[in-house]
């Protein structure tokens, strides 16, 4: 706990603290407009994800965990795969069977054909943008996790 | 022990040895003066006795009996290139399993007195036909999501899949 203490840095904490919902913000923007411009679902849950690791290095392992705790991890994760998943079944269910698997254009979203698998797609660039998002993060706070536990080990 | 070192350095050095003959070979990447790969050129045809029918929008019939001898789909109607002259478009017919529409398939070019027939590249159907299929701007984005969502749905997977490994290897708790 002293060393937490020494090792805290002013300067790094509050460019944290005001970056962090800028970077998330901008990941959201990212995965939304993947359609019309540069970007989507997998770029987006990097730099999504990324802001929780700026997080962890400028404050703790801790305070990172509690902001995206271990359940809503697990979760995210496999919830992300399933919009995905879902979104190509809605295909067939609106369809009677008539349509292939992830084919949008037979979700009825909106009366025309086009803009039916515009916005499916935009659907599905969300699950992938949430699933990379958790697994990334979850990746990192693994490998943290460890590290921290070496570096404790090493101490005591 | 050291036999086996001067062996793989041997072995590296004639790696690079034919790396360097290879790579004589690889075209140079990234000329800004190549012209875009946007069909691929099959055969040349004498004789020019064909640009008269073509531009009667008739196919001719020793062009569509060269096509189907090299294997190829045979033209159902050509269509003069819009704002260019001496140059035709050859149309394929809906085939179902193939195409589920009439699909833009040859080039006919004139060159001469010669008739120079490429196949269009997949490509150029990805470009004018993206938008007006799937009402979305971006090239990139309309083939990861909806041309190849089946892949993206897999790449999506392995993500998922790394995850999961990374918990099973590095969080031995009693409580996964």
């Amino acid at each position: 706990m002293k060393e937490e203490q020494g090792e805290r840095d002013v300067i790094i904490e509050t460019v944290a603290r005001v970056m962090i919902p800028f970077i998330q913000l901008f990941a959201l923007y990212v995965i939304i407009h993947g359609a019309g411009g540069p970007g989507g679902g997998f770029q987006g849950g990097v730099v999504f994800a990324s802001g929780f690791i700026l997080y962890i290095i400028a404050f703790n392992l801790a305070g990172g965990r509690k902001r995206f705790p271990e359940s809503a991890n697990t979760i995210l994760s496999s919830v992300g795969l399933y919009i995905y998943a879902g979104i190509g079944l809605l295909a067939i269910l609106f369809s009677f069977g008539a349509a292939q698997y992830l084919n949008y254009g037979f979700i009825p979203f909106t009366s025309h054909f086009e803009e039916n698998r515009a916005l499916g797609m935009d659907f599905v660039e969300m699950g992938i943008g949430i699933t990379v998002m958790a697994i990334i993060a979850s990746i990192f706070f693994d490998l943290a996790e460890k590290d921290e536990k070496q570096k404790e080990g090493e101490d005591g | 022990m050291r036999g086996l070192r001067l062996i793989t350095l041997i072995l590296i050095i004639l790696l690079c040895g034919l790396f360097a003959y290879v790579a004589e070979d690889i075209p140079v990447f990234g000329d800004p003066d190549a012209p875009a790969i946007k069909s691929v050129e099959l055969f040349t045809m004498k004789g020019a006795e064909g640009v008269s029918l073509l531009n009667r929008q008739i196919v001719p019939g020793p062009l569509s009996g060269e096509l189907v001898r090299r294997g190829f789909p045979r033209p159902s109607r050509v269509e003069k290139a819009a704002g260019r002259e001496g140059e035709w478009n050859g149309f394929i017919k809906k085939e179902e399993p193939r195409y589920a529409a009439e699909e833009k398939y040859y080039r006919i070019e004139r060159e001469g007195d010669d008739l120079r027939v490429s196949r269009y590249a997949f490509v150029v159907r990805w470009m004018e036909k993206g938008l007006e299929e799937t009402a979305v701007p971006n090239m990139v984005t309309y083939g990861l999501a909806d041309y190849r969502g089946y892949d993206t749905l897999g790449e999506t997977t392995v993500i998922f899949t790394a995850g999961v490994s990374v918990i099973l290897l590095l969080r031995r708790r009693s409580r996964l």
